[in-house]
């Protein structure tokens, strides 16, 4: 019985000593082990990357590895120029049309698919299951079956078509769920009380539903972007003759044993950043005018 | 535009959902044109549910709704003359001040010169006139609602819904902002239909307060009839200021009846000529708190004018202009004097001393 | 005329079916009718109905072998991802105080997955081979006397390059779970005393378990599925179970490959629906 008081006060200094006092403006030691971590997954994240965009400018007489051996462009005019290095140029053109098209058709099919699940319906979870079920499929084994579908119906496959559909099957769900979170932020009362001051349905659709959720629309278009220019598997049964540029990377890797390839990587990473930047851009940009707008009076 | 009457009837109107759950019940209720009509009642009890019927925002399971007299049931809330304010504002977050405002205007299809031209006479009536190209995320809560305020009635509604306001607002602004609307009621002359919690509010500002609880209607009427003459225990507990004392009928007579709490003496309560009670019945007697007068125990009483119950003091809270003294009169129940606040510190009681509460005989009321 | 409100939900997701059902419902269930036909070896089907495939793909030691090499790495990736991203979402959002740092700081994970996956795979070639970069540097500073072979072509290179392509994945919704923990909840633990450890095993882990399962999704499901990660950094020297499925269809052997990937689809939606048990996605997702 004595024992227990006892206890009681040691349990007490115990939970003192472990407890944290109130930082008077310094870090505790946490900070500084998980900032560490934070710039090694940085620079671990971006070293590669970095060493290869240095590697592209390798010499002619230089290799697949450092060290660097000089400085030069050899490898980017041999990269668009020399025919076995197969079709680059036209593969950028086609990959950068069909995320364009991917793109605007995420961006309208995700927010309609969002407006849809906003209540319940009948059937939505086996719908919620579908995009689900084709966001973790194989993308591989996905893309067989889209081949041997369209074998079987006849129409051949091509990258403006069975290789668009496959590469929606990737993006939508993606961007239907980028929307739902989206969504979750919109208040409910907006829509109703465009609807109380006598806005149709469309009306509310124009001009209040898109205006406000603006920002996300821009996210889903960056992501659906993003997934298309860099989609490999489900591509690469459905993209008929003519590559696109991940394929076309991918034959290279197997094929090409010169820095060519690396010069591909930085080109294909610059034209990546240009256009994703201008995306990015914009959103700010539309921000930044709603508050000035206001502001300027 | 030819005047519209915004009267508002409603009949057998009805709202459950899936047939088991239902929230209105068989509500019947005649607003005339004009007036400042509150429902007020606890979360739950259906108000909000009829004030979005009204609006067209809810579709009722049954019965009608009659604005200036035509059935407004199935048409959508811009055909109805109804405009809402709704309870966080619902500002459109992208669009400054005077967008949010020219919004009606702007899909009837109105050229921007227009629409701007009567919003900005709007924005003078609500006096925002140097904020109108602010966004709503730069106002404060009293100035979101008059925008608020300022876009329902642009569309010259015949009938303003409000849905709680008041709620979001701080004490001071709260005060305030009741001005505001009594002003705007009295300016724009239509019916306002106004759902709150707070009877305070509710008895300050209506013309018609409506008491609800659990999809009825207990007691519609003045402000000054809900609070001074309660129908019942509900009403009366609901908007504050009376004490309720059940007890037995033990004798009738003279248009007088005797009945006797439980544990207590017996006191004396007018009859009213129409009250159908008996002896041995269990009623509910209401005394007003401020008819409560605190005397010391040995004070003297009439017993032909004064009823008295012995007590003790339980709670003193000083209330400014008067001082709320609890006591335990009565087992079970609260039982509160509001003392005057000059009387009460000329003599002061301190928690635990024994009194006397006492009131004027004719002061008691019989609820049914 | 006003539609009923069902029949416009159906209206607004039609076009998500009608990418969903030819993309998705429809090849699967081609490649599962594949999988109970025959082939006569040189690309044609013959419509018959065989479980042989599956007797094949389900008794054979090769099958064990592989899905034992892809689980092995699924489960190392799962790990590494799981605590990298962890503690890099909780970095972000506890310890960084100013909010546009914070979002500046996650833009900036963000924007290699702007590039080609498979030029950042290939980017840890010059990193980690013989003549590479972190061999000569080890080498220089005499760590080491001989380059270490085991850091590419190996194992480890290819968990290395799963592990950097993927951790973003988890980064990503466990930084979402995490934003969203009312900070108050942690503050009134400091209240009472916890200790830092506490509030992280206690607060902290439960409240991101949405995230984490989000994450795991994710990863497992891009791992089990993938093919060229395995094959080019291992150097050939292991396989995975897509990557038979890929060469199975080099040879035209359509019916056992697509066997073997009904098969995998099925343990990887098995996979899924047991994550998914521990939390409901769809709820923490439209909230």
């Amino acid at each position: 019985m004595s024992a227990a008081p006892q206890m009681l006060a040691s349990a007490r200094a115990r939970a003192k000593r472990r407890a944290i006092a109130p930082s008077r403006g310094g870090r505790p030691w946490t900070f500084y082990v998980l900032a560490a971590l934070f710039t090694f997954y940085v620079v671990a994240l971006y070293g590669p990357m970095i060493c290869i965009y240095i590697l592209s400018f390798q010499d002619v007489r230089g290799g697949l590895v450092f060290p660097m051996k000089g400085l030069s462009l050899h490898w980017f005019v041999d990269l668009f120029t020399q025919v076995r290095t197969g079709d680059v140029k036209g593969a950028f053109d086609r990959s950068i049309k069909l995320a364009i098209l991917v793109t605007a058709i995420t961006v309208v099919v995700s927010f309609m698919a969002a407006m849809a699940f906003r209540r319940r319906f009948p059937g939505d979870n086996i719908v919620f299951a579908m995009m689900i079920g084709s966001l973790v499929a194989p993308g591989l084994v996905l893309g067989i079956g889209v081949g041997l579908l369209f074998n079987a119906i006849g129409i051949d496959t091509s990258w403006y078509g069975s290789a668009l559909g496959a590469q929606l099957s990737w993006t939508l769900p993606f961007g239907v769920l980028v929307m739902f979170a989206v969504m979750s932020r919109f208040d409910p009362a907006w829509e109703e009380a465009a609807r109380d001051l006598g806005a149709t349905a469309w009306q509310r659709i124009r001009l209040v539903i898109i205006p406000v959720l603006a920002p996300g629309l821009v996210a889903v278009a960056l992501f659906g972007f993003t997934l298309s220019y860099d989609e490999f598997a489900r591509t690469l049964q459905t993209a008929g003759p003519q590559n696109t540029l991940p394929l076309e990377i991918w034959s290279m890797t197997l094929n090409v044993t010169s820095p060519s390839l690396y010069a591909l990587g930085t080109v294909t990473t610059i034209i990546s950043f240009v256009i994703i930047g201008a995306a990015l851009g914009t959103i700010v940009l539309i921000q930044k005018r709603r508050g000035a707008r206001a502001r300027a009076h | 535009m030819a005047v519209q009457r915004g009267d508002i009837e409603l009949a057998g109107l009805t709202k459950s959902y899936d047939g088991i759950n239902t929230v209105v019940r068989g509500i019947n209720l005649k607003i005339p044109d004009g007036a400042y009509c509150c429902f007020l009642g606890p979360s739950g009890c259906g108000k909000t549910t009829i004030l979005r019927m009204i609006a067209g925002h809810e579709d009722p399971t049954d019965g009608e709704i009659l604005i200036g007299g035509e059935d407004v049931v199935g048409l959508p809330p811009v055909e109805r003359g109804t405009a809402m304010m709704f309870q966080s504002y619902a500002l459109f977050p992208h669009l400054s001040v005077r967008d949010n405002i020219a919004f009606a205007l702007r899909v009837r299809g109105l050229s921007k010169a227009d629409r701007y031209r009567q919003t900005d006479a709007m924005i003078e009536k609500v006096r925002l006139t140097e904020l109108a190209d602010r966004l709503p995320a730069q106002l404060s809560g009293g100035q979101q609602q008059r925008v608020a305020l300022a876009r329902a009635a642009i569309t010259e509604p015949r009938v303003l819904l409000l849905d709680e306001p008041l709620s979001a607002l701080d004490e001071q602004l709260r005060v305030e902002m009741r001005l505001e609307l009594q002003r705007m009621q009295r300016e724009l002359g239509i019916t306002f239909v106004h759902v709150t919690h707070s009877q305070l509010e509710a008895i300050a500002l209506a013309d018609l307060v409506v008491v609800m609880e659990k999809g009825e209607i207990k007691q519609a009427g003045p402000a000054r009839e809900v609070y001074a003459s309660p129908k019942d225990r509900y009403v009366a507990e609901f908007l504050g200021g009376q004490n309720v004392l059940s007890g037995k009928v033990e004798t009738i007579e003279g248009g007088r009846l005797l009945f006797a709490p439980p544990d207590r003496k017996s006191i004396s309560v007018p009859l009213r000529a129409n009250a159908r009670v008996g002896v041995g019945d269990r009623i509910d007697v209401a005394v007003r708190r401020d008819d409560v007068a605190l005397l010391r125990a040995d004070a003297i009483i009439s017993a032909q004018e004064q009823s008295a119950l012995p007590c003790r003091v339980l709670a003193i809270e000083y209330q400014g202009s008067f001082v709320k003294v609890m006591l335990d009169a009565v087992a079970d129940e609260d039982f509160v004097a509001y003392v005057p606040e000059r009387t009460f510190f000329s003599d002061p009681f301190a928690i635990g001393d024994i009194a006397l509460a006492a009131w004027a005989i004719d002061h008691a009321r019989l609820l049914t | 005329m006003t539609l009923s409100r069902p029949l416009v939900s159906w209206l607004y997701v039609s076009p998500l079916m009608l990418v969903l059902i030819p993309f998705f419902v429809l090849p699967i269930l081609v490649v599962l009718v594949a999988s109970v036909f025959e082939t006569d070896g040189f690309g044609s089907l013959i419509p018959t109905f065989t479980l042989a495939n599956y007797a094949n793909v389900l008794t054979s030691g090769l099958t064990f072998n592989l899905y034992f090499e892809t689980v092995k790495f699924t489960v190392l990736t799962w790990f590494f991802t799981l605590i990298l991203g962890f503690f890099v979402a909780y970095f972000l959002v506890f310890h960084v105080r100013n909010q546009l740092l914070a979002i500046g700081l996650f833009l900036i994970c963000t924007v290699p997955f702007w590039t080609s996956n498979i030029i950042r795979m290939i980017s840890w070639i010059p990193l980690l081979g013989k003549e590479g970069l972190i061999n000569s540097a080890l080498l220089h500073l005499g760590f080491i006397h001989e380059p270490l072979g085991f850091l590419l072509y190996s194992s480890f290179a290819v968990v290395v390059a799963y592990v950097h392509q993927l951790t973003i994945f988890m980064v990503v919704p466990i930084f979402n779970s995490m934003a969203r923990i009312d900070k108050r909840v942690v503050e009134a633990a400091f209240d009472v005393g916890a200790s830092r450890f506490d509030i992280m095993r206690l607060i902290i882990v439960p409240l991101s378990k949405s995230g984490i399962a989000l994450g795991s999704i994710f990863v497992v499901s891009i791992v089990m599925g993938d093919f060229f990660v395995t094959k080019v950094m291992s150097g050939g020297g292991s396989a995975s179970v897509v990557g038979a499925f890929y060469e199975d269809i080099s040879v035209l052997q359509y019916p056992s490959a697509a066997a073997s990937a009904v098969v995998l689809t099925l343990v990887l939606m098995a996979t899924i629906s047991l994550i998914l048990r521990t939390v409901d996605i769809r709820k923490e997702i439209t909230r």
